[in-house]
Formats: structure tokens, sequence, C-alpha cells
């Protein structure tokens, strides 16, 4: 088991180098230049004469480490990177890991309430369903979230605003941002609060899509293995209808549910553009977002970085778990 | 069971302490019933929050390169001089006065002495050279800014309150550019590097308003300069709130959350009618130096002669347009001056939308439709060009698709390409483009010469490589004339050349669309915006302390 873990560690050093340098060379390939970028849209394009225009991107460029060529851009990028430096922003020039880690805990509140959530809802829902397959609540409950699954969220949001937020109908709750004016002199309880409130509208809109998807999924596996034998021995044994679904049919239909938790990590550190934007949460998918129109590249290249990093972390933590979970899976 | 009962317990706390909050705000805000509101003189007091649609990168005014950076900065720093709202001339500001030299290559200025930067030292004239030297650094990021000022020769001290810049050459916007060049305290700058200096989120400087806080995404808060050495503003404190979403910051701004706040033409027309907008908001409508317009390739085949120029020009129905989708809150133009400037000759007309004139221009110009495939011809090549557009502008999206059936009714057959902004900005710039839609935004004066003068046509801003010899010379003559008056006869000449040779096909200026909450005072429209340091709010109304 130990060995297994630490070749798997190894083999991460190679595939997140490979992950990095296409990454490097497809943002290069991109169309759209920083330099370019940034003296065109600040000028409106009115860059004086030719000698000047170009003098003065060149000037930027050298300024942003873009006069060089690729493979020394790159190799300068990763040597900075070994000690987690990811370098400056082109657009205010602040550190970029500065801007994430300013951005990284509402996202991370957000994901966890919202992932919390659909695990809690759906996991019974798919239990309720399978056990009491063919009933009216069943069906019920698959049409339910088949419509909550279909809904675009951005509208979705955009209504409950207009319903909520204070306009013409109720003023329940606030409609942007993720805290009161001076909420931050508040203790902490009221401060919580003040803040729960705030997430409220922003994780509906985060949650209801993924209901449908993993009470689907929760309510297949249980099926199948509330059909094999060692469930009705348990019924013949007499156990109760409660231990015979939660303990011996719930647990062994969970297996496929951590394969998900793989994605979860990754999952944690990369925001919703839409759900931000609407609901102006400064998170991590607004960062990111601004950062490929403004080509902004050492931003871009730190979040696909760490993303990369976590996704890897992420499947290595689901297979080491499925061989604590299933005693007749070996890893070697 | 026992899971109900903590949620709905939550629920319950949540629902109390939203109310709770609620009557907090209603008590804090002043209904004015049965006070009696007294008009008669302004007072200080209250604030003023402002809708900010994105975050700034930056607020150094030197490094600042988009506009609500710009906008925030205008509060915080002064300059050496500035435009008086009303009669636009300039007016002494840090500077108390200033010389020309007569052949207008020296402005000399001379400082004010009362002047004090927010963190309570002098400012002097070392700060005007420091400031200058840094625009030209090339280790600083201000390349942008650096263009403006490349004509200057030296700026020099004479002494601690006396600064005196040398120009090259003469140019009628010398003084507005020297007078106006963003001035940053010397003495906060260290041997940091300056483009991430932390002054650059916190900065320091000489205006009516001081920087207080910016919690990222969410609102950046300027106090009143209590020491400032003009006129000190009335209202205590203004915010700005970041609101990414223009929906939802309509929807704060009906809740009382915001102030002041810009509308889109639909919200104007048709969601700020209920009373209760009415009773809130006061609507104000005006007119600001911008325009937008079709720019064609005058290097495409196509568009290389003005005759059919001039008859895709008759082929866009402005006035349909500007009804139908712009709800009549702009005005047709016609040339590339500001409409209410004196530089605009009012006396052009716009081409009317005349699809007969149209038809017969283009069968003048050689494009007929020979082989009865329905598309004009000339020499082999068919009438077919794409049409540029940036992804996500709704109103290019309309224009481009009325465009294409106009042209498509009149043998012309038009793709549209849809491109995000990064890529469309570098195809403009590489000019490879057939036509496209895009805007200008400009001063109270401008000087054609960036847009319009052939040396700019291969790399500057002449991305339509418009050339012509008589333009070019009066853009020319006019950069040094001095005489406004002749210098607007030239512009008047020139507009003309500009009608005739339609290298664009000029569109509409839109109508600036702003909601101000009604409890604000002396709120005027003036020709270059609105003026908020002006504003007041009396006692009763007032609602922040």
């Amino acid at each position: 088991m130990r060995a297994y873990i630490i070749k798997r560690l190894i083999q991460i050093v190679p595939t997140l180098l490979g992950i990095t340098l296409i990454t490097f060379v497809i943002i290069q390939l991109a169309p759209g230049n920083p330099a370019v970028f940034k003296v065109k849209m600040a000028t409106q394009g009115q860059v004086a004469s030719d000698a000047v225009s170009k003098q003065i991107i060149e000037q930027t460029k050298k300024l942003y480490g873009l006069d060089k060529p690729l493979p020394v851009q790159y190799l300068l990028w990763l040597k900075r990177v070994v000690t987690f430096d990811f370098g400056n922003s082109y657009k205010d020039h602040r550190p970029v890991m500065d801007k994430i880690l300013e951005r990284l805990p509402i996202t991370i509140q957000l994901n966890v309430i919202s992932i919390f959530l659909v695990y809690l809802i759906s996991i019974p829902c798919g239990i309720y369903s399978a056990t009491h397959v063919g009933t009216w609540l069943d069906k019920f409950l698959t049409l339910f979230f088949f419509i909550l699954y279909s809904m675009p969220n951005f509208w979705v949001a955009v209504v409950l605003i207009m319903l909520f937020g204070g306009g013409d109908f109720w003023d329940i709750f606030p409609v942007y941002g993720i805290s009161s004016i001076g909420a931050h002199s508040l203790p902490f309880i009221p401060w919580l609060l003040d803040r729960l409130w705030h997430l409220v509208l922003p994780v509906i809109c985060l949650t209801y899509g993924g209901l449908a998807y993993l009470s689907r999924l929760t309510r297949a596996e249980m099926l199948e293995v509330i059909r094999e034998d060692y469930i009705r021995t348990a019924r013949a044994k007499g156990l109760s209808e409660r231990v015979v679904i939660y303990k011996h049919a719930f647990r062994n239909s969970i297996l496929p549910i951590i394969t998900l938790l793989a994605f979860l990590l990754p999952g944690m550190f990369g925001g919703s553009v839409i759900i931000e934007s609407i609901f102006s949460i400064p998170g991590m998918g607004q960062l990111g977002f601004e950062a490929v129109l403004a080509r902004d590249y050492p931003v871009i290249m730190a979040i696909t970085t760490i993303s990369a990093l976590l996704t890897l972390i992420g499947l290595l933590i689901s297979d080491i778990l499925y061989a604590v979970l299933d005693p007749r899976i070996k890893l070697e | 069971m026992k899971k109900l009962v903590l949620v709905l317990i939550v629920i319950a706390a949540l629902i109390t302490f939203f109310n709770l909050r609620k009557s907090e705000k209603i008590g804090s805000t002043s209904e004015g019933k049965t006070v009696k509101i007294d008009y008669s003189h302004p007072v200080p007091g209250d604030w003023l929050i402002r809708h900010l649609p994105a975050e700034p990168s930056t607020l150094n005014p030197i490094l600042v390169t988009d506009v609500y950076g710009s906008q925030i900065d205008g509060e915080i720093f002064d300059s050496l001089i500035r435009r008086d709202p009303k009669t636009l001339e300039f007016i002494p500001q840090l500077a108390s006065s200033w010389e020309i030299s007569p052949d207008h290559l020296v402005y000399t200025f001379h400082l004010r002495k009362d002047v004090y930067w927010h963190d309570g030292k002098q400012f002097t004239a070392r700060d005007v050279k420091f400031s200058y030297d840094k625009i030209m650094d090339p280790k600083v990021d201000a390349a942008p800014l650096r263009n403006y000022y490349r004509d200057i020769k030296k700026v020099e001290m004479l002494d601690p309150f006396t600064v005196k810049f040398t120009y090259s050459q003469p140019y009628f916007r010398a003084l507005e550019f020297c007078g106006g060049i963003p001035i940053v305290p010397e003495h906060v700058f260290g041997e940091k590097d300056f483009n991430q200096h932390p002054f650059n989120r916190a900065p320091i400087g000489t205006g009516p308003y001081k920087f207080a806080k910016w919690d990222t995404g969410k609102e950046i808060v300027l106090v009143r300069n209590e020491n400032y050495y003009g006129k000190k503003p009335y209202i205590d404190k203004v915010v700005y709130k970041i609101i990414t979403d223009n929906t939802v910051a309509f929807q704060v701004l009906k809740q009382g959350g915001l102030d002041l706040m810009g509308l889109r033409p639909i919200q104007w027309v048709k969601q700020t009618r209920s009373k209760r907008f009415k009773k809130h908001f006061r609507k104000l409508k005006y007119f600001l130096p911008s325009y937008n317009y079709i720019g064609w390739n005058n290097r495409r085949i196509y568009f290389r002669d003005k005759r059919v120029r001039r008859a895709l020009t008759m082929l866009v129905d402005r006035q349909g347009i500007l009804k139908d989708i712009l709800y009549n809150l702009g005005v047709v133009v016609t040339g590339p001056f500001y409409i209410n400037s004196p530089a605009y000759d009012k006396t052009i007309k716009p081409y009317p939308y005349n699809p007969q004139q149209a038809e017969k221009l283009l069968a003048e110009a050689g494009w007929i439709d020979h082989d009865g495939d329905g598309i004009r011809d000339k020499d082999g090549t068919k009438f077919s060009f794409e049409f540029l557009i940036s992804a996500g502008s709704k109103f290019a999206e309309q224009l481009s698709t009325i465009l294409k059936e106009s042209l498509k009714r009149h043998g012309i057959s038009m793709t549209i390409r849809r491109l995000e902004w990064a890529v469309f900005i570098q195809q403009i710039d590489d000019r490879q483009f057939d036509a496209c839609t895009l805007g200008w935004s400009m001063g109270w004066e401008s000087d054609p010469y960036q847009i319009w003068h052939s040396s700019q046509a291969k790399k500057g801003s002449n991305f339509v490589g418009f050339v012509n010899k008589e333009a070019d010379e009066i853009i020319e003559k006019a950069r040094r004339e001095f005489d406004a008056k002749k210098r607007n006869e030239m512009y008047h000449r020139f507009h003309r050349i500009i009608h005739e040779e339609q290298p664009y096909t000029f569109l509409f200026t839109m109508n600036a669309l702003v909601a101000v909450d009604k409890r604000f005072q002396n709120v005027n429209v003036y020709p270059m915006g609105l003026e908020p340091r002006e504003w007041w709010v009396p006692v009763a109304l007032q609602r922040y302390k």
C-alpha cells in the first residue's frame, strides 16, 4: 500500500509537467497578445505613429517578460513555480498567489455548502426512490429533479433575484455580495448569520442542478444491490428493514459515489463564473474568466496548475478510498 | 425529526435576523413626513452610493487604464488645471496661474503653496517632476499614457512652486495635456517597484476626497478631505459598490441600495415608469462626447470607391434603427467630432435611407449582378464580405443582422463574424477585416490626427486606411492653430471631406442615461456630465452617517 502511494505520488510530477507545458503552449497559441491588448485597450487604439506604437508595445512586452523566446519563458515560469511563486498578474501587478488567496475562501464556502447540500438531499432521496420503486413519490422525485436539472442557472438566478430580492415582490434576501456593509465589525455569530443570509440565493443556484445526477446514481446502485443474494439472506435472517437497507445495501452501493469524490477537490477550487457574476461574488470563477479575457497569462497558468494538481491528488485519494472501503480491491 | 427541528430553528433565526436588519435600515432612514425639510442652503452630510460595474485594476493615476479607476481617481487626485464644468474654459486647480510662451512651446505653472497631500506632506513641483519621470520610465506600466507626453522635451522645476514644461513642437492641446498630467506624491514611493507599490491600492492624493478602503470585489470607499484647499464637497462619503450584473444593480437601485447608476435604454424606457420609482429617483439624460460607427476597410476592393461607401450608408436605415432598437435615445451623427462642440458642422445633414439612390451609386461604381445569381459583381469579384463584431455586444449583434438583411435585398452578401474582444482587437490591428462596428469616445476638443491622418493608416488608429491629401493638410495645420475659431473653420471643412468620402458610416451619439436619488439637491447636467461634488442633501433627508 505504501509503495503504491509513493509510486503514484512520483507519477504526479511528470503528469503535472505535461499539463503545464500543454497549457502554456495553448495559451500562447490563442490569438491576442497581452501587451498589445493592454496598450490598445487603454488608448482605445489611439496610439500615435507606427514607430511609437511599436516601441510602446515592445516596452510593455519587455516589462511582462514576453520578449524572451517561448522555451525560456516556460523554464523561467517553472523555476518560480517550484517555490510556489506564480509571478505577478499583468492586470495590476499584484502577486497571483495573493489574488487567489483573497478569493479562495468565499469560493470554498460556496462550494462546501452546496456540495454538502447536494449529498444531504440527493442520497436520502435516492435511497427512498430505490426502496419505493414505482410509487407516485418515486416518480414525482424523478420528474422533479429532472425539471430542476433542465433549468439554466442564470435564468433561475435572475428569477430568484426578482422574486426575493426586493424588486416588486418580496424583499427577503440580499441580491449581491457576500456580507452587509460594516459586517466585518460584527461579533462572530451575527457575522455568520449575515454571511449565510447572503449565501442563500447563490447556494440554491449552485445546488439544485446537481440533485438529479447524484440521486439517480444512488437509486440505480441501490436497486442493483438490493437484488443481490446477501440482501435476501439478511432479510431471511430476520434483520430489520432499516439494518438491511442502511447497513447491508447502502454501504455496498456507495462505491461509485466515492469516484465522484475525486473531482470534489478541484471542484472546491473552481468557481462558477455565471453565478459569481450575477451575485457580484468576488470568487475564483470571475478571476479565471477575467484573466482569460485579458490574456493575463500568469493568472491563467496558476489556476490551471493548481486545479490540475488538485485533480491528480483527488484521483489518488479516491483510489485509496476504494481499497479502504472494498477489501476486494488491492492496490499494488 | 430532530433534524427537521434544527432546520426550522436555523430558518427562524435567519428570518428574525433579517427582520432585525430591516428595521435598522428603516430606523436610519428619515422619511421626512413630519420633519420639515430645509432646502434653503446647502449643508454637509450624507453619503453617495454609486454603482461600479467592474473592479478597477489599480487606483494609481499613472497606471490606471480602465474608465472605472479613472473615474474614482478624479475624486482623489487634482491636476494642475481643470476645465470649468460650465464654461469649459481652463481654470486654476493645483496651479494658481500659468504662462504660455509666444511660440507655444513653453508652459510655466505657478503652484499653490497651501496644498497638502492626504498624508499631510506639502505638495511641491518635485511631485510634478517625479510624476513626469515615472510616466516616461519604460519600467513603469504606463505605456498608453506615455504616448500623450512624447512631445515634451523636458520638465524642469524652477523653484519648489514653479514648474516648466518645454515642448518640441507647438500643439493646440498641449496645455490640456501638461496641465492635466496625473500627479502622485514623490515621498511615498521609495526604492520599491512602482508597478507593485501598495500605493496603487491605497492612493494618496490632493483632491476633495481621501481614499478610505478598498474591499476587493465589494466596494471602494472615499471620505471627504477636511483639509482640502478648495471648496469642500458637501457629501461626507462616496461609496462605490461593485455589482457586476446590471440587472442586479438595477434591482439594488430600486431597493434604495444605490443612489446613482447608469441605465440601459430598455430600463430607461420600460422599467422605470412605476410611481415608486418616480417618487424616489430623478432620471437624467445627456450627451457625452462619443459616437459609434461602421468602419469600411478602404483597402478592400469592395470599399475602395467612395460611391460604394456612400451607397452602403444609404442602405443603413439609421433613423429606423435608432427608433426601433435604441428607443430614440440618441442622435444620428455625420462626422468625427462631438455633436455639441463647435468643431462639429451642424449644417451637414446625414445621408437619408435611400435604397434607390444606393442602387444607382452601386451600378455607377460598376457593381452589377452580371451573372444573375442575385449577388452583384465587378471584374469577376462577387460583392461578398465579412462583418466583424465583438461577441457579447448586443447592439452590434442587432445592427449586423439588420444590415445583413438590408444588403441582401440589394444584391450584397454579408456574413457576420463574432470574435472575442481580445481577438477582435488583434484582427483590427492587423488590418485583417472587411468591415466592423466600433465606437470612439473623445474629449471636449479632439484632434483628428490619430484616427484620420494617412500616417496612421499602416499601424495606427486609422485602421480603415483613410487617405486624403487635403484632409492631411487640414489636420496638420489645425494642430498648430491656437485660435479656436479658425481651427473650427478648418474642422468644418474636414468634416465635409469625411462626409463626402464616408470612410465610416457614422451611426449615433447615444444618450448617457442616469438615475439619481431625489434626496440630492443641485444636481445639474453640464456639457461633460454630472458634478457630484456640488451635490448636497437636506438634513431631514440624510440617510447615512
